[in-house]
């Protein structure tokens, strides 16, 4: 999906972030094409997540530069605000503003903004919402919502701010198993609709199936990165290989059932 | 019927003693109600007030007098009959029969019922009496009671006028300090932002600074203090003006410096409960309100002020209570509250603990009717928001994800369940 030519969505060079004298990302470099699925793999305290929240600014780098629409978002004043209404994001404990209902949570943004009137805001994300499977909620209190569904929401709300780039930080970590799966459906939907997406997760086969580019983080540096096909059957690096070792096997024995 | 249905229950699933006694002991029918009877003997000994309904009918007097001490001695026997067969008590006494377990019940009833009537005889006809003879007084009475009851009656304009004072001090200076506390609260959370100028950022340290400072000063001070300091500071400023003390003191009166040093004083306190209740609020809310480009103060005003106020409603009720009662301190700037009146009337007539008892009622009733007041009114702000919890719809839309491609299309059985 990704062409050549075009220029990156989002761009980062010489990323460097310490919390304390913890290292905790060293000097990351990668871009991400329009269109493309990017899914960031890795052990807990590889600095997965941290990467993805410097993205929108959520964690301030400590040096490097994130290129977003011509604009570097680390650079000292400048307006993030404006920036982080074209970068949705998905949080894994879903963050939904509970003291409002679902269709309140969809529109605050793009009202409180004045990137819509309180009409079409609405209809935005009635179209948002049944798009997920949820418009018969919108009147529904956020807190009355299951996980799953409650997610489904955040999506839906991040979506009607109509960003270039969605942000996924561990989406389906805080879901049961047997929920998983619509979460992971609707955001099948979302690249299949061309969107560009940066997703860390622990979901290998979504990695596998659904993304244009892994990148597998160790330590704070990307350990590998390249397609999911190749570096699901051929990891260049140990440590790669030692990581997805589990489930090699697994897929080597479930391709054997098949 | 519970005594009948927990008899064998109790006797035959434990085999503890103490145990099978109570429970069959017809909870504690016999043992109960004679020592009601005797409280109520008791009482019919006590002499009679002048307030007395009893009095004209002795007869009857006698009559309940003697019931009550007829049940004192079938009870007795009842009891020595189980403490002696406590074994078999439940198979042979003669108490335990169902036609004698409902004369038990009944005779309970008609031993519970003399003994109020004679309560309200002696003791409230007795407390009227003595209240409706040292209200019609011409002079202070000797006793504890009747003084009490002498003195609230002759100074009861000055207690109103006292408690008028007081309630008016608390509410206003209650609703004053929540509205200075949010204003505190909101320049107490100011964080730089990546966005702000270097005028921005000044102004949030210093705005910040303030609110930490003013938060130190008032809380580390006693409220004493500060009600003089608040007068005679806004006695010297006019003066300044060149204002005569009578002109000063119509607008500067001790009224107004009192309510200035409560409103002032609780802003302080609430300010802190406010920040509980909004660094409570979970990180990940200002985080996804950020996340969607709001500013600190959109996310702040839309997403976690709302919540955080719901958090601090209890705690900042609490704050009327304890209004209620401090605003006593500022009797000494000489405001006509409660306490001022209190010491007031205790001057006019020389007598203290009695006034004091009186005041500490007065407190205690006030202090109570607010608790409940705003219990009932937190319970109404934390009412369930209003929303369908359609847990079936919910099992299908799950179920429907996994064999269906797109979810949307799960929840068309839904869909067409509804008006579509």
């Amino acid at each position: 999906m990704a062409e050549s030519a075009q220029e990156p969505v989002i761009r980062i060079e010489g990323l460097r972030k310490s919390f304390g004298s913890h290292e905790v990302l060293k000097n990351i470099d990668f871009e991400i094409m329009p269109g493309e699925v990017v899914t960031i793999i890795g052990a807990s305290g590889s600095g997965k997540s941290t990467l993805l929240r410097c993205l929108n600014l959520l964690e301030t780098p400590d040096a490097g530069h994130v290129w977003f629409r011509g604009e570097d978002l680390a650079a000292q004043h400048v307006n993030v605000n404006r920036l982080r209404e074209k970068i949705g994001m998905v949080f894994q404990g879903f963050n939904l503003f509970n003291n409002m209902n679902v269709l309140d949570n969809c529109t605050l943004a793009p009202v409180t903004l004045k990137k819509a009137s309180k009409a079409e805001a609405e209809a935005e994300a009635m179209r948002h919402l049944e798009a997920v499977g949820l418009a018969e909620f919108a009147k529904a209190s956020v807190t009355s919502l299951s996980g799953g569904q409650k997610q489904r929401v955040a999506i839906a709300r991040a979506l009607c701010m109509k960003p270039d780039l969605m942000l996924f930080d561990e989406p389906t970590s805080a879901l049961d198993p047997e929920i998983v799966g619509e979460v992971l459906s609707v955001m099948r939907n979302l690249a299949d609709e061309g969107m560009t997406m940066a997703v860390v997760t622990h979901e290998m086969d979504f990695a596998k199936n659904v993304s244009d580019k892994v990148v597998f983080m160790d330590q704070g540096v990307i350990a590998e990165m390249g397609e999911p096909n190749r570096l699901f059957t051929n990891p260049e690096h140990p440590r790669t290989r030692e990581f997805l070792s589990r489930y090699l096997e697994d897929t080597q024995g479930a391709s054997a059932t098949a | 019927m519970g005594i009948a249905q927990g008899d064998p229950a109790g006797s035959s699933r434990s085999g503890n003693r103490l145990t099978r006694f109570v429970a069959a002991d017809h909870r504690y029918v016999f043992l109960g109600t004679s020592a009601i009877a005797l409280v109520g003997m008791w009482l019919s000994s006590q002499p009679r007030t002048e307030m007395s309904f009893l009095a004209g009918v002795y007869a009857l007097e006698v009559v309940m007098y003697y019931l009550l001490f007829a049940w004192v001695v079938v009870s007795g026997v009842a009891l020595l009959n189980k403490l002696i067969k406590w074994r078999d008590y439940a198979s042979t006494s003669p108490f335990v029969r169902p036609g004698a377990r409902k004369a038990e019940r009944i005779a309970s009833y008609v031993v519970v019922g003399i003994t109020a009537v004679l309560f309200v005889d002696r003791v409230v006809m007795g407390f009227i009496a003595v209240a409706q003879a040292a209200a019609l007084s011409e002079t202070n009475p000797q006793g504890f009671l009747p003084g009490m009851v002498y003195m609230l009656f002759a100074g009861k304009d000055i207690f109103i006028k006292g408690i008028a004072t007081t309630v008016q001090l608390a509410v206003f200076g209650t609703v004053i300090a929540f509205f200075l506390a949010l204003l505190l609260v909101f320049l107490r959370l100011q964080q730089i932002d990546r966005p702000d100028n270097d005028l921005v950022r000044f102004l949030k340290v210093v705005g910040c600074g303030f609110a930490k400072f003013y938060s130190a000063v008032v809380r580390g001070t006693p409220m004493m203090v500060q009600s003089l300091l608040i007068y005679f500071a806004g006695f010297a400023a006019l003066r300044g003006t060149g204002m005569s003390t009578t002109e000063i003191s119509g607008i500067w009166s001790t009224f107004v410096a009192g309510l200035v040093t409560i409103s002032l004083n609780s802003t302080a306190y609430m300010m802190e409960v406010l920040r509980g209740g909004i660094e409570a609020v979970d990180g990940g809310q200002a985080e996804a309100a950020r996340s969607l480009g709001l500013s600190q103060w959109q996310a702040m005003t839309k997403v976690v002020f709302p919540q955080g106020i719901k958090n601090a409603v209890p705690a900042l009720s609490n704050e009327l209570v304890v209004n209620i009662k401090d605003s006593s301190v500022l009797s000494v700037i000489g405001v006509f509250d409660l306490m001022f009146s209190t010491t007031t009337v205790a001057g006019i007539y020389y007598r203290q603990l009695e006034v004091y008892v009186i005041a500490t009622i007065c407190y205690l009733i006030l202090t109570m009717i607010a608790s409940k007041l705003l219990s009932m009114l937190a319970k109404r702000l934390d009412a369930p928001a209003k929303g369908p919890v359609l847990s079936t719809s919910d099992v299908a839309v799950t179920m429907g994800v996994t064999d269906s491609v797109r979810p949307a299309g799960a929840n068309a059985s839904h869909n067409n369940k509804q008006e579509r």
